[in-house]
């Protein structure tokens, strides 16, 4: 069920801490305690470097493409307090702009929704997220939630740009009302929601179930249905995935998914969101769906450092 | 204090507590975090208050206040030289909290309750003992075993007390001799017996409590170590530190227990004595230190260097520790009557943030150029590990492992393919197959064999059907009108004469009384009840079998009806009723006859009863005129659906089927169907595809448009398949209009869009491209940042890099066949099926009405045998067959309902109300662009290139508009006006070389209106050789 199609060696000299494709699959971003960012070309089973990103003066943790609507852009977080915001033109990556506003390291950087322009969503160690919006007249625009989560953000997430239950509702031709909503965890064990209002973010849920720093959240992709999904991991080894069917947005469930024996470091929602990939600190990583019944169910085990054990059939390979 | 420490001093610190106390956190397992204090010995406050007390903190983060909440206290009698809090027994009943053991200053090791002190207990106490010589300075829980508790009083002194049996503590070996007090005991933290003790003097003991004896002893023999601290390396079992109290050597020794001739390292940096240290168990590269001369530091204990220099107050700390379970939290006990709560991380409480905002705003230079506390970010939130999903069901993850500490490690990335549904891709496989190699009666038949229910099968004879020749016998048939049964029966009837003989042989056929009872479909129309000969008269009618029903007719002196039928059923024929016609008979079937007849079969479809709906289809499978047979169909399933039995409204889709409306059977099988499964939506577009194809084959309705319902099921479809990493099978199945899925488009959807066109030059997705981008513009302008007009977005890279221009077409390669293959490739416009002619080559007035009317001269070879009948069980022996005779002569009266066909849906931008006119010098864009279009429609035969003309054409209006408002750039316009001459000079190439450079070099909110519409325009154009 899970087969590696693609090896790419990074040559990173230090730990790799993130790993991202672009929009279309074709690219691969990665980022290391090397202080380097890299880009490969990895279509068609090669693993070309296009670029090695050097600018941040201390560990990078992500890396994050924007929409490609908006030309090839990619930002980064480091340890050094920076988020750096790269593009390419002509074939050439270059700075396009350096966001120095946190007092201490940068953990996480998601990109909002195309259809809000490009925006931003940076959480840091100092405890504070900022939002950054590129303006039309190529500024960008600084907003800033201070004391997100008392000693540390962890990780951002945004919320599609979908009105919940817009498959079912939405009359047609009515421009949509979407909302800017995105989701947050800490060092406080709390995952916090966040929504924009009049110009203005405002917390607008706290989430409580975790015992631990809350490692990462995950706000799963719509797939037009009302429920909104977020799944969050936390150094207590617990998931948990949260719905909402509520058309507010105030009620939220928690349903426990695992509890691991290790810290879980990451959550990945598949591009349709249905399959949740979860990476803990034992170095594995599981893959979850959700059953018919509502219960969640692994689904497989990605076992690393087995190469490319397996092909993949001509048909899911064929990329020409 | 510099304004920069005091900067960072407001920084890091989260929490403090005004007490001068002894501190110990609880333990790692413990939620919430508790730091309990106690009333130490040996110091007095300016009150000279003998009082001793033990009190329990919570560190709430989220509170912003600086002070941390008091969660209990208990007054003691005792003062204390040291505090561990253990998480004996914390998850069984016993403890909840865990146990908080104390040392003493008269040998007591007292065991608390912490969860007693919180809930204001008086018995707080678990254990207590004073079997030690003089004050208790060494405590230490195992890390392995948490029931055991080291000990470390004066004379040498050490105990090993198991919370399960506390009474008789061990001792881990004979006393060290000369007798000296006990400074510190601490268990090794990879070998679960190793213990180690130190005493002032400087010399440290490692026990191993399974041989019960001291096994090595650590000492540099300078005398000169006054021991106040000892840690074992987290990691490396053989590695410990001990700190030096005397100021004369003020230094943290590191040993290795390898070479224990010598310290591995001397970490030299305070000034006077060390008073106490902490090693990080969550990064082994953190070791705090605190000492006489104010300073605490943050060591790397492997390279000896300071990493970091904690900003403190002006007095001594005595005792520092790291939070077991926050490992960035660490709190310090100084001798100015505080414990301070720090994070290593830099992190601050809100209230300190706003006390120290004026100092911040003052030192904001300074702060700018500040570094974080430590240059190396601790273990903890160094992420080692990250698989996240990409598109196409493609999964990225890290490998930072290192198997072979003798080689560097590697650093790699795998991308990996996920599949989770894995029978639904081998189904759609199976249905591309079927597609590329047209092999659909196969398809179906392995469909029938292999269905589940009978409606299953059904549905799937049905489908089989209209690839079979004489379709609509076939579809009677299913229904259950075999004609050689039929035919004998209207023997038996018409040769015995009477009535009785008639039941007798009625009796013979076991489904005959059913179809007798069906004569109930007409009883609105056949007056009071039916009969028997009625029954077989309707049969007969049904199937076309006009001298049977004559012969029946005549028999049952009918002779009315006899005639009139024969009148129908032809010269011959009404002569000879006529010669029959001697007595006179009134019919109770009239109706009946009277719609044969007159051909008013939608009168019929409206008003028959819908338990016999078989008997209304089969009517009009027979008489329908070839145009008014779709329709009709629609009709009764339109009737079926809305039916409130749900068994009538899965009917429906066989109506439909024999229709060949696609969209509508989408509708009903969806209806009828629960969930969306992805087994579920490949038996849906099974039935879709081999439909459609059906359709197009036998040109029952045209080229069916795709309706909004089918779109978006196909766009689920495509959906999925990408998922699972199926791409190029995904592609076949994108709709071609795509403004029916920017309705709902996900994200996922326009990636896939985006993606399709990097790989593949298939026009009809250039052409959905067009629509999407138009949909990304427009969504994109509706949140426009700031007034400007100034278009923020830079070039749309990957869709220009996605539009070179086309390459000839005969060598491109072929598409896989799918659902586009409409127009991707020529569809064969005639079933292939040996030996069977092809009946619109009998039927010039319906050339495109491949074999649904079969004409009297077709002949009915070897029927295939779908082995399914709709309720034939028994096989009736054949016995003759007679051809269905067309219909000729009357001409149907108008349809009140006309066809009704799912209108493709386009989404043709809002016109202005009032409009400039386009400046003079850019109307040649207009004429030219306009012209070629023109010419394009003039010449393009086959509809879908006219719908993508059209198209064109009304999209072209917002470049029309940009121009008359006159926004664009002049390089784009100069570019435009140099595709115009290309135009001109019909060197369509040339000119799509020209709207790759514009479109590479201009914004994409400027041109994405208009400049994929035109690139269509220029492809087809070169294509059609205009």
């Amino acid at each position: 069920m899970v087969s590696v199609i693609n090896t790419v060696d990074t040559s990173h000299e230090d730990m790799i801490h993130d790993a991202q494709m672009d929009y279309y699959g074709t690219r691969l971003a990665t980022c290391s305690s090397d202080r380097t960012v890299k880009i490969f070309d990895v279509r068609n089973g090669g693993q070309i470097l296009v670029a090695d990103l050097r600018g941040h003066e201390g560990p990078v943790w992500q890396v994050a493409w924007a929409h490609p609507m908006f030309g090839n852009i990619l930002a980064s977080c480091s340890y050094d307090r920076k988020v750096i915001i790269w593009k390419e033109e002509n074939g050439a990556w270059d700075k396009m702009y350096e966001y120095t506003g946190h007092e201490s390291s940068v953990n996480s950087v998601c990109w909002g929704p195309y259809e809000f322009g490009p925006i931003l969503a940076c959480g840091s160690s100092d405890g504070a997220i900022s939002l950054l919006t590129l303006t039309g007249d190529q500024q960008w625009d600084v907003k800033k939630i201070s004391n997100a989560h008392t000693i540390g953000c962890n990780a951002v997430s945004w919320a599609p740009a979908v009105v919940p239950g817009s498959l079912i509702d939405q009359p047609s031709g009515q421009k949509p009302n979407y909302v800017k909503r995105f989701v947050s965890g800490g060092c406080d064990n709390l995952v916090k929601l966040w929504k924009e209002e009049d110009g203005q973010w405002k917390e607008d849920q706290k989430l409580e179930a975790h015992s631990d720093w809350v490692r990462d959240v995950g706000w799963a992709p719509s797939i037009g249905l009302p429920t909104s999904t977020i799944a969050s991991c936390s150094q207590d080894g617990r998931v948990f995935i949260w719905t909402c069917d509520d058309p507010a947005g105030n009620t939220w469930t928690a349903k426990l998914l695992h509890k691991f024996n290790d810290v879980v470091w990451h959550v990945s929602w598949s591009i349709t969101g249905n399959i949740l990939a979860v990476s803990g600190g034992d170095n594995k990583v599981t893959l979850w769906k959700e059953s018919m019944d509502g219960q969640w169910a692994c689904i497989s085990d990605v076992s690393k450092g087995q190469g490319a054990v397996s092909t993949i059939t001509d048909t899911q390979q064929n990329e020409q | 204090i510099t304004a920069w420490s005091l900067n960072c001093f407001s920084r890091m610190k989260l929490k403090q507590i005004n007490r001068t106390a002894i501190q110990s956190w609880s333990p790692a397992q413990h939620h919430p975090i508790y730091l309990a204090t106690g009333t130490s010995a040996q110091q007095l406050d300016a009150s000279f208050s003998t009082n001793a007390s033990l009190e329990l903190f919570e560190l709430d983060l989220a509170e912003p206040s600086l002070d941390m909440k008091s969660c209990g206290s208990f007054s003691s009698t005792h003062r204390y030289h040291k505090l561990v809090w253990g998480p004996y027994e914390i998850d069984a009943e016993g403890h909840p909290s865990g146990v908080l053991i104390a040392g003493g200053e008269n040998g007591d090791v007292i065991l608390y309750d912490p969860a007693k002190i919180i809930s204001g207990e008086s018995d707080v106490i678990i254990a207590e003992s004073d079997k030690h010589t003089g004050p208790v300075r060494a405590l230490d829980v195992n890390p392995f075993q948490t029931n055991l508790v080291a000990s470390g009083g004066n004379e040498s002194e050490i105990y090993i007390w198991d919370m399960n049996n506390f009474n008789s503590p061990m001792t881990p070996g004979p006393k060290t001799q000369p007798l000296e007090d006990i400074g510190c005991v601490s268990w090794n933290r990879q070998v679960q017996h190793i213990l180690a003790s130190a005493n002032p003097s400087g010399r440290a003991s490692v026990w191993d409590l399974r041989k019960n004896d001291l096994i090595i002893k650590v000492s540099d023999h300078s005398n000169r170590m006054h021991c106040s601290g000892l840690a074992w390396n987290p990691e490396v079992a053989t590695q410990l530190v001990l700190a030096s109290e005397d100021d004369r050597m003020p230094v943290i020794q590191m040993w290795d227990l390898r070479f224990a001739t010598s310290p591995l390292k001397i970490l030299e940096s305070h000034t006077r004595g060390v008073l106490s240290i902490a090693w990080s168990s969550a990064d082994p590269e953190l070791l705090l230190s605190c000492g006489k001369d104010s300073r605490i530091l943050c060591w790397n204990p492997n390279t000896a260097e300071v990493l970091y220099e904690l900003p403190t107050s002006s007095q001594w700390c005595f005792d520092i520790q790291w939070c077991p379970r926050n490992p960035e939290v660490l709190s310090a006990a100084s001798f100015d009557g505080h414990i301070d709560i720090y994070s290593i991380m830099g992190g601050s409480s809100q209230a300190q943030s706003q006390r120290q905002a004026d100092q911040v705003r003052v030192n904001l230079h300074r702060q700018q150029t500040e570094v974080n506390p430590l240059k190396k970010p601790p273990k903890w939130i160094r992420r080692p590990v990250g698989a996240s999903f990409a598109f196409g069901g493609k999964l990225v993850s890290l490998e930072n492992t290192n198997l072979n500490p003798q080689q560097p490690t590697s650093h790699v990335v795998h991308i990996s393919q996920v599949v989770t549904e894995t029978a639904f891709l081998k189904r759609s496989d199976q249905l591309q197959a079927t597609l590329s190699a047209g092999s659909f009666v196969d398809f179906c038949q392995e469909k029938i064999n292999a269905a589940e229910n009978e409606f299953e099968k059904t549905i799937w004879s049905f489908l089989k059907a209209n690839f079979e020749s004489d379709v609509r016998s076939k579809y009677l048939e299913l229904l259950g009108y075999n004609k050689e049964e039929l035919a004998l029966k209207q023997a038996t009837c018409t040769h015995t004469y009477t009535l009785t003989e008639l039941n007798r042989g009625c009796s013979t056929w076991g489904k005959m009384s059913r179809h007798e009872a069906s004569i109930g479909s007409f009883s609105g129309v056949s007056g009071n009840g039916s009969t028997d000969v009625d029954g077989l008269i309707t049969q007969a009618l049904l199937t076309g079998d006009f001298e049977g029903a004559v012969e029946l007719c005549l028999h049952d002196n009918r002779m009315a009806d006899s005639i009139i039928l024969a009148i129908a059923g032809g010269a011959e024929l009404l002569e000879k009723t006529q010669k029959k016609y001697f007595m006179k008979t009134h019919s109770k079937i009239t109706k009946l006859i009277s719609a044969v007849v007159m051909k008013d079969w939608q009168d019929i479809l409206k008003t028959c009863d819908l338990q016999n709906w078989k008997e209304a289809l089969a009517a009009v499978m027979t008489y329908a005129q070839p145009e008014e047979f779709s329709p009709l169909c629609d009709l009764l399933g339109d009737r079926l659906e809305a039916a409130e039995d749900a068994q009538l409204q899965s009917q429906a889709c066989l109506c439909y089927i024999c229709a060949g409306n696609v969209e509508k059977l989408v509708s009903c099988w969806t209806k009828a169907q629960d969930g969306c499964c992805p087994l579920s939506l490949q038996d849906l577009v099974e039935k879709v595809v081999v439909l459609r194809r059906a359709v197009e084959q036998t040109q029952r309705s045209g080229p069916t448009a795709v309706g909004i319902l089918l779109a978006e099921k196909m766009s689920h479809y495509a959906n999925l398949l990408a998922s699972q990493g199926s791409l190029s099978t995904a592609i076949n199945y994108l709709p071609d209009n795509t403004n029916q899925v920017c309705n709902t488009a996900t994200a996922w959807f326009t990636s896939l869009y985006f993606f399709c066109s990097l790989r593949v030059k298939h026009e009809a997705l250039e052409h959905a491209l067009c629509h999407i981008c138009v949909y990304l513009h427009d969504s994109v302008n509706q949140y426009p940042s700031g007034a400007g007009g100034v278009p923020i977005y830079q070039p749309l890279q990957y869709f220009s890099s996605a539009a070179p221009p086309p390459p000839a077409e005969p060598s491109s390669p072929p598409h896989p066949p799918g659902f586009l293959s409409q127009y991707t490739q020529p569809i064969p416009s005639q079933l292939v099926y040996p030996g069977q002619p092809h009946a619109n080559q009998c039927l010039p007035s319906h050339p495109s009405h491949s074999p649904f009317y079969p004409t009297s001269s077709s002949s009915f070879s070897a029927p295939p045998s779908s082995g399914v009948s709709f309720q034939h069980g028994g096989p009736g022996s054949p016995v003759s067959y007679m051809p269905l005779l067309p219909l000729s002569g009357i001409s149907g009266t108008q349809l009140g309902h006309g066809p009704i066909r799912e209108q493709p849906l386009q989404s043709i931008p809002a016109e202005k109300i009032t409009k400039k006119p386009i400046p003079d010098e850019h109307l040649v864009l207009k004429t030219t662009f306009e012209g070629l279009i023109q010419k394009c429609l003039a010449v393009a035969t086959d509809p879908q290139t006219k719908r993508k003309l059209d198209d064109a054409f009304k999209r072209l209006e917002a470049l029309y508009d940009k121009l008359r408002e006159q926004t664009l750039s002049p390089a784009i316009v100069g570019g435009l006006h140099n595709i115009a001459r290309t135009i001109e000079s019909r060197s369509y190439t040339e000119g799509l070389n020209i709207h790759t450079h514009i479109v590479s070099n201009s914004n994409f909110s400027e041109t994405s209106a208009f400049m994929p519409v035109l690139k269509v325009v220029l492809t087809q154009a070169n294509k059609l050789g205009v």
